[in-house]
């Protein structure tokens, strides 16, 4: 009897976890993703330039859809995630929820700042599954359930999986200024790509309108426009809320975190697959490899100030 | 008869950790018994139940030496998932395992694990339903029902799957003393009517001291195994019946109050001690009615307590305790009468502080001292030091430590001490004795008492009896928001059924703890 | 009804919404939208869901028609930007319907076998999420007790303990997961949804609905985009108005008796 019967093959600490061609098929799948976001300045370069309009709508629609859907359903749709990463989704993605609409000032919502912590902590790949399930649950809380989901949950999830990559050696200081630095600068990225892909829609036949045949410079500078007037107000709230919140909770949550980490034997960063593998040391003795170093020396080690 | 669980030379070292868990374990459960694992806290009983159902050392890490069989597997070779159909965990609280949001299909969720067809699956849910007795909630969701419904249906949910051995890591810590005896009921039916081999990890002995097969006590990571008596007798604090028997040197000693009326004898009636008058007026409380929610949690409530006064305040689930005490601590608007505290409506936290059911929910500092020194700075407090009020609460050694990496009971000791500091001359616990053991409940009556005879005042709702019988001088009765008692212990607690302690039941009113009646029958 | 139906009916509606500009056709898309919810909402806090899209859909009709102001301002250029801008509102009355006619752990039971896990960590989300709110508020009341203030300065002390105590009832969470067999293996359903017949005819009806006007839209038939400049009076086919009848059929089907 092996004791390896029931051992996992611990996986490769990689940006995404798992082979090289997942990791390939996954960056490729994100650009697409992104594509679909930035469609009213990437299509003209694709099509001929229609007269009609309006026909193209619901296709280019259904085609973003389908785009994005896909990214949802290769990130999500995996198995082997395992008790602890599901339970850990299930209560982060709670507080998002419960965080959604207190303190809803103009675009600032607090869900932001556990997607920011959370994916700091556990690593990119679930930073974007957090952002996902969590806008997903919060949008079945609040019962609205709308057509900008998928774009919502995928934009999320780019916030959590940015948060991921950040650096997280060196001192506190330097960990939390990324951190925050990182929430402003996402807080206006996410509003810019949320509103991008409704701008086309929503002014159609005014100055400031898309036009397949204007060249992507001219886009732009309607798009700009556009957002100037509308949105960037919204996003500035959220953005500085985003920078104060890290700065204000960033170390107390993210120490919670790491804790957190620590006490489930968590593999940070790797592909979800946490089951630590028994093997048999000399003395009869089984150790259940920690997957360590999660949190030890490298990085969350606050350096003398 | 075959074995339920078989442990042999088991030792094992979370990962990180200075000392082992458990050292050098052997002993062997036989299918059917109803075994119960004792001990002071952190001393392994809660590592040795992870053990049975693979938990240790497949989902902690850490050192393994040894070899479990669990109905036959290894849990070696079987991860926890493998071992559901074979052992069923309940940890301590079900609330916070529930995976789904209806009973019927948290039911159903472990068989779903396991690939049992949906015809098999609608078969043993109902089975499950009748077995604990839950059929009426069937419908309901999980979080809209009481603490011990929650309990039987995170029992039902976890047997549901057709594991023969039952695992439960202090069922009753958080229960009230009906939730508990309907667990307790539940636990002796599957026992004895359906041959189930239950092993359970218990602080509060009083209720399941006498029904248990086998007794398997943890000191520091080593277990003694055998029979109930004498394994509880070694205990530094076992239910009260015990240390009695202790304390008179019967042997084996009595583990119910039958047993212990038997080894005694009748005594006369207790002459009620002199209850010393209480000092000034310090809490008064004239016709006060509040609500809550949509109901009238209190109704009409006259009540006047002085200084030094330490009072327990009991009643059911919902009876009103809690508005009780936040409306004394001033964060509960009366809906009609009138709230004094030290002569004047009462500012929260200055005149009277309150410690929550949950104590988790205060603390967020690095350390235990840290904890105290946030109340004292916010409050203005110079000159005190921290671990001066750890000192009173008998955990200065524990200063340094993280407070959230301490047990429950120093975890609400570090609370007390964090409220306390802010010498608020009234203190207000709200079911202080949740999930305590009996270390830190020794500890905590210290406190109290010492607090009271400083001049200070206490009132603490509770469901314990045990401890309102030991350290409280005025027991005040509370149901369907109106006081229904009033009065020193040993007349209220001793007129009651459901709320009387041990001693009471065995020997009548006005025996309130074991050393008076130790005392009597020298 | 099967929460797949629902899911149908809402993308056809939908699609059908997105592809036509036509008043009279938004106006009857509408009506059928709220003959629906009417007949068939659910109880429960999702029901306020088709009040607040209707809301949301009022705002982005006025915010869409005075972004004309940006540019040249004449009745042509108004009625279209009013036009577009009652295309979203109804899109968004078709969402509040959906919402509001459907169970949230319904949606998430549905999730394929591969979704699961994720699935699963929604609804727990989603139970979860009312205890968190709950823990704050109880949080926030205890601090102010010990005479630590709400405030900005002070939101670590609120912060903390939530997660804290969140992050430790994961580990309950996780145990009792792991105990009770997650990720053994294949798993099975305990209580399916069915596609009930009246489920099947609602899904062919929406499809079909949502066929005619692609087509419509692809042949440019229908006047499905009414000409602003100059202003014309928009018309009406029958065979579209038949379609978007089809849509309301959801109507009719049964009302899902009480779940035991």
């Amino acid at each position: 009897m092996s004791a390896a019967t029931t051992a996992r093959p611990m996986s490769v600490r990689t940006l995404t976890g798992g082979s090289r061609l997942r990791a390939g098929a996954l960056i490729v799948l994100n650009v697409v993703g992104l594509m679909a976001f930035l469609w009213p300045f990437a299509l003209p370069a694709f099509t001929g330039g229609n007269e009609n309009h309006h026909a193209d709508g619901p296709v280019i629609l259904l085609v973003l859809l389908v785009c994005l859907g896909t990214l949802l359903f290769v990130e999500l749709g995996r198995g082997g995630m395992g008790p602890k990463a599901v339970a850990l989704l299930g209560v982060l993605g709670a507080t998002m929820v419960a965080l959604r609409l207190p303190g809803f000032v103009a675009g600032f919502s607090a869900m932001f700042i556990i997607v920011l912590v959370a994916g700091n902590a556990f690593g990119p790949s679930f930073g974007f599954l957090l952002g996902a399930v969590g806008t997903f649950a919060s949008g079945l809380f609040i019962g609205g359930l709308g057509p900008w989901l998928p774009f919502q949950m995928v934009a999320v999830g780019w916030v959590g999986m940015g948060a991921g990559l950040l650096p997280r050696t060196g001192s506190w200081r330097v960990r939390i200024w990324a951190l925050a630095a990182y929430g402003v600068a996402a807080g206006y990225l996410f509003g810019a790509l949320m509103n991008l892909w409704s701008w086309p829609f929503l002014t159609t036949g005014s100055a400031v309108s898309w036009s397949p045949d204007a060249t992507a410079a001219e886009n732009l500078r309607h798009y700009l426009t556009f957002y100037a007037a509308t949105s960037f107000v919204w996003d500035t709230f959220r953005a500085v809320g985003n920078g104060v919140l890290v700065l204000v909770l960033g170390r107390p949550l993210l120490g919670s975190l790491d804790r957190a980490a620590r006490r489930m034997r968590l593999e940070v960063g790797g592909d979800m697959n946490v089951t630590p593998a028994p093997s048999a040391t000399r003395e009869g003795a089984v150790d259940v490899e920690d997957p360590a170093p999660v949190l030890g020396a490298p990085r969350g080690v606050p350096v003398g100030r | 008869m075959t074995e339920a669980l078989r442990v042999d030379a088991v030792s094992f070292r979370y990962p990180d950790a200075a000392r082992p868990a458990l050292v050098d374990v052997t002993l062997e459960i036989e299918e059917g018994t109803f075994a119960l694992a004792v001990g002071p806290t952190g001393a392994g009983k809660s590592t040795f139940l992870r053990v049975a159902n693979g938990l240790v050392p497949h989902f902690t890490g850490g050192s393994f030496t040894g070899r479990v069989l669990a109905a036959g597997r290894d849990t070696l070779a079987y991860p926890p998932r493998a071992l559901a159909d074979a052992v069923a965990f309940v940890p301590q609280d079900p609330g916070a395992s529930f995976v789904l949001d209806r009973v019927e299909e948290e039911l159903a969720y472990g068989m779903e694990n396991l690939g049992v067809d949906p015809a098999h699956m609608r078969r043993r849910v109902e089975e499950m339903l009748d077995l604990l007795d839950i059929e009426p909630l069937r419908g309901r969701s999980v979080r809209s029902i009481s603490g011990g419904e929650r309990q039987r249906v995170a029992i039902a949910a976890a047997l549901a799957a057709g594991p023969r051995i039952l695992v439960l890591d202090e069922p009753t810590s958080q229960l009230d003393p009906q939730g508990a005896e309907h667990v307790f009921a539940a636990l002796q039916r599957l026992v004895h009517d359906q041959g189930m081999t239950v092993i359970l990890a218990e602080h509060r002995l009083e209720r399941v001291a006498g029904q248990v097969d086998l007794a398997l006590g943890f000191d520091e990571g080593r277990v003694t195994a055998g029979d109930p008596a004498a394994v509880i007798r070694r205990l530094a604090m076992g239910p009260p019946v015990a240390r009695l028997g202790r304390l008179v040197g019967w042997d084996p000693v009595p583990l119910t109050v039958r047993d212990a009326r038997r080894l005694a004898g009748a005594l006369p009636a207790r002459l009620h001690p002199v209850t010393p008058a209480p000092g000034d007026t310090r809490v008064e409380l004239r016709r006060l009615s509040a609500r809550h929610g949509d109901a009238g949690a209190l109704r009409d409530v006259d009540l006047i307590v002085g200084e030094g006064e330490i009072v327990a305040v009991m009643g059911r689930n919902g009876a009103g305790k809690t508005t009780l005490l936040r409306s004394i601590a001033g964060v509960h608007a009366p809906a009609s009468g009138t709230v004094q505290v030290g002569g004047h409506a009462p500012r929260p936290g200055i005149d009277a502080a309150l410690c929550p059911q949950e104590p988790e929910s205060v603390l967020f500092a690095e350390t235990v001292a840290g904890e105290v020194a946030v109340t004292l700075k916010a409050r203005g407090i110079d000159g005190v030091r921290p671990e001066a009020v750890l000192m009173e609460l008998g955990i200065a050694d524990l200063a340094a430590h993280h407070p959230r990496d301490l047990s429950a009971g120093q975890r609400l000791l570090v609370a007390t001490a964090a409220i306390a500091a802010g010498q608020a001359p009234v203190l207000l616990l709200d079911e202080p004795t949740r999930g305590l053991d009996p270390e830190a409940k020794e500890r905590l009556a210290r406190f109290l008492r010492s607090h009271a005879a400083d001049g200070g005042t206490v009132l603490f709702a509770t469901h314990d009896v045990e401890l309102a019988a030991t350290v409280a001088t005025r027991v005040v009765m509370l149901a369907g928001g109106e006081v229904i008692a009033d009065g020193d212990p040993a007349s209220v607690l001793g007129d009651s059924h459901v709320f009387a302690p041990q001693m009471t039941r065995a020997f009548g009113p006005g025996w309130l703890t074991p050393e008076q009646v130790a005392e009597a029958l020298a | 009804m099967h929460p797949g139906a629902w899911i149908l009916w809402a993308t056809c509606a939908g699609m059908v919404t997105f592809t036509t500009t036509n008043p009279f056709y938004l106006a009857l898309i509408v009506a059928v939208a709220f003959f629906v919810y009417a007949a068939q909402r659910v109880p429960g806090p999702t029901a306020r869901s088709f009040r607040v899209f209707a809301i949301a859909g009022l705002i982005t009709l006025v915010v869409r028609t005075s972004l004309v102001f940006l540019g040249t301002v004449d009745a042509g250029n108004v009625a279209f930007a009013a036009l577009e801008g009652a295309r979203l509102a109804t899109l968004l009355i078709v969402f509040g319907t959906f919402n509001a006619v459907t169970d949230p752990f319904g949606v998430v039971r549905l999730a394929p076998r591969r979704f699961h896990e994720p699935a699963l960590a929604a609804a727990l989300a989603l139970s979860i999420a009312p205890r968190t709110v709950a823990m704050v508020g109880r949080v926030r009341e205890a601090q102010t007790l010990r005479g630590i203030p709400t405030s900005w300065r002070t939101l670590p002390s609120l912060a903390v303990p939530v997660l804290e105590t969140g992050m430790e009832e994961a580990v309950t969470l996780a145990e009792s997961m792991d105990a009770r067999g997650h990720g053994r293996g294949r798993r099975t359903r305990y209580r399916p949804a069915h596609w009930t017949p009246a489920a099947v005819v609602v899904s062919v009806a929406s499809v079909v609905a949502a066929g005619v006007f692609v087509v419509a839209a692809w042949t440019q038939r229908g006047d499905l985009h009414p000409s602003t400049s100059p202003l014309a009076w928009p018309q009406v086919q029958p065979a579209l108005l038949a379609a978007i009848g089809l849509l309301a059929l959801p109507a009719f089907a049964p009302r899902p008796r009480e779940e035991p």
